[in-house]
């Protein structure tokens, strides 16, 4: 079961463990310039609100509604990093329009381990964008729906579910049991009249600027995961203008530049986990265009401006009890 | 219930143990408070503090604002609002779940619905 808490999903899994929950959300950040370089991991800036969908259901395009789970705004060109926290080891699959965010194929229900279709929690603290190398990330970017520059356009070359799509697999209760014995245990839907969504209405998550960021490797298997008792949500991305006629809520406020947050001397992050593999980078995904680069195609400018300059690095190591993360809470270089 | 300070100075203490961000001196100033102020609230001087201070110190000891905020003695004020919106059915909705295991009380709360996509 999915509850909504605070603006975090809480995945809990019951009839598997007491213990087996997760929670997940989406947080607020800087984009990073879209050029050559990788870059540090930006802050995090808060929560984005979640609303569940069927709360809007008399106001929203029938298809929107039949899809479930919550609804976030989010501005056009704004950036997100989702924040992973859990004790319970659980098996995470992250898709935008229906892409997996880890090896650029579409939608299939459940997990597969060649090539890894998903994080493991709790070793996997974040996730910052796509997977296009080993240890390198391209930063997920919201856009129009529709425009061409996210990866589900870029792949299927059709604009159909955009938004961010989840699912969660806790581990088997056995497993569980044997490899953290518990001395050791860590830490209403309306019918609508109308179905045809107006014009840009929705997003979706385009690749942006790249990003120092590694996807462990499952050091468990594929067996150890319960694929029966899975949840998933569908995550809409409303733009602002939709989300204030949905909500009668202003979103939250559009975040400082990469470069007003260098110029105030604010520190970016580094995440360093010697004990663990990471996968190697899609091919799919590493084909993608960045947003900079099919605005150029296209001939348009879709980023506002974006570049950056030498900033302090913080560097985040693992911790058993701490919840690290870049919202800063870390250690300083 | 636990004591609001000394549960709040166990947590710090714990996370210090680890990450010297979180000495008194750095928690009080991230919380938006004198230190001499935290100290005295963690050592039970003075009354919990406003529910603004109390949730922003449940957020920076990673800890659940609402279970803090009960150890403080208060409601959180959106909760207030929607039980003042219907005070009878919520009123009488939380009378009924009040021995009920938390396992029941997971069955009647409002999980996000999975659709067809």
């Amino acid at each position: 079961m999915i509850t909504l808490e605070h603006d975090h999903l809480t995945f809990r899994f019951p009839d598997v463990h007491p213990d087996a929950r997760c929670d997940i959300d989406f947080q607020r950040t800087l984009r990073i310039p879209d050029d050559d370089r990788t870059y540090y991991l930006p802050p995090g800036l808060g929560s984005f609100p979640l609303r569940h969908i069927d709360d809007f259901a008399d106001r929203l395009p029938r298809k929107m509604v039949r899809r479930g789970g919550v609804v976030m705004p989010i501005h056009q060109a704004e950036a997100l990093w989702i924040n992973f926290d859990a004790a319970y080891p659980v098996a995470v699959k992250i898709a935008t329009g229906k892409i997996c965010a880890i090896i650029g194929q579409q939608w299939e229900e459940g997990l597969s381990q060649d090539p890894q279709n998903y994080v493991v929690l709790p070793k996997q603290p974040w996730l910052d964008g796509y997977c296009v190398e080993e240890g390198v990330i391209r930063q997920f970017v919201a856009m129009p729906l529709g425009d061409g520059y996210t990866a589900e356009e870029q792949l299927t070359g059709e604009a159909v579910h955009g938004g961010l799509q989840i699912a969660a697999y806790p581990m088997k209760r056995k497993v569980y049991e044997k490899l953290f014995p518990p001395a050791r245990k860590p830490g209403m839907v309306f019918d609508v009249a109308y179905d045809a969504a107006p014009p840009a209405m929705e997003m979706g998550l385009a690749p942006g600027g790249r990003m120092r960021q590694e996807i462990y490797d499952d050091p468990h298997g594929l067996d150890v995961w319960d694929e029966a008792n899975g949840s998933r949500c569908f995550v809409t991305m409303a733009n602002s203008a939709q989300w204030m006629a949905m909500t009668g809520e202003r979103p939250p406020t559009v975040p400082p530049t990469a470069r007003q947050y260098a110029e105030a001397g604010l520190p970016w992050f580094d995440y360093y986990d010697a004990d663990h593999e990471a996968i190697a980078g899609a091919e799919e995904l590493a084909g993608l265009k960045s947003v900079k680069a099919m605005g150029q195609k296209l001939g348009k400018s879709p980023l506002p401006e974006s570049e950056s300059s030498g900033v302090p690095v913080v560097v985040l190591k693992p911790k058993a009890t701490t919840h690290t993360s870049h919202a800063g809470k870390g250690e300083g270089p | 219930m636990p004591h609001f300070g000394t549960t709040a100075r166990q947590i710090r203490e714990r996370l210090r143990e680890s990450d010297r961000r979180f000495s008194l001196r750095q928690v009080a100033r991230r919380v938006g408070v004198e230190p001499a102020y935290l100290s005295k609230i963690e050592r039970g001087v003075v009354a919990p503090p406003s529910e603004a201070t109390t949730v922003r110190l449940a957020r920076e000891l990673d800890q659940d604002p609402d279970v803090f905020l009960a150890m403080a003695g208060k409601v959180s004020s959106d909760l207030q609002e929607i039980i003042r919106r219907r005070p009878k059915l919520f009123a009488e909705l939380i009378r009924q779940l009040r021995e009920a295991p938390d396992e029941a009380i997971f069955r009647v709360v409002r999980v996000v619905r999975d659709g067809d996509w």
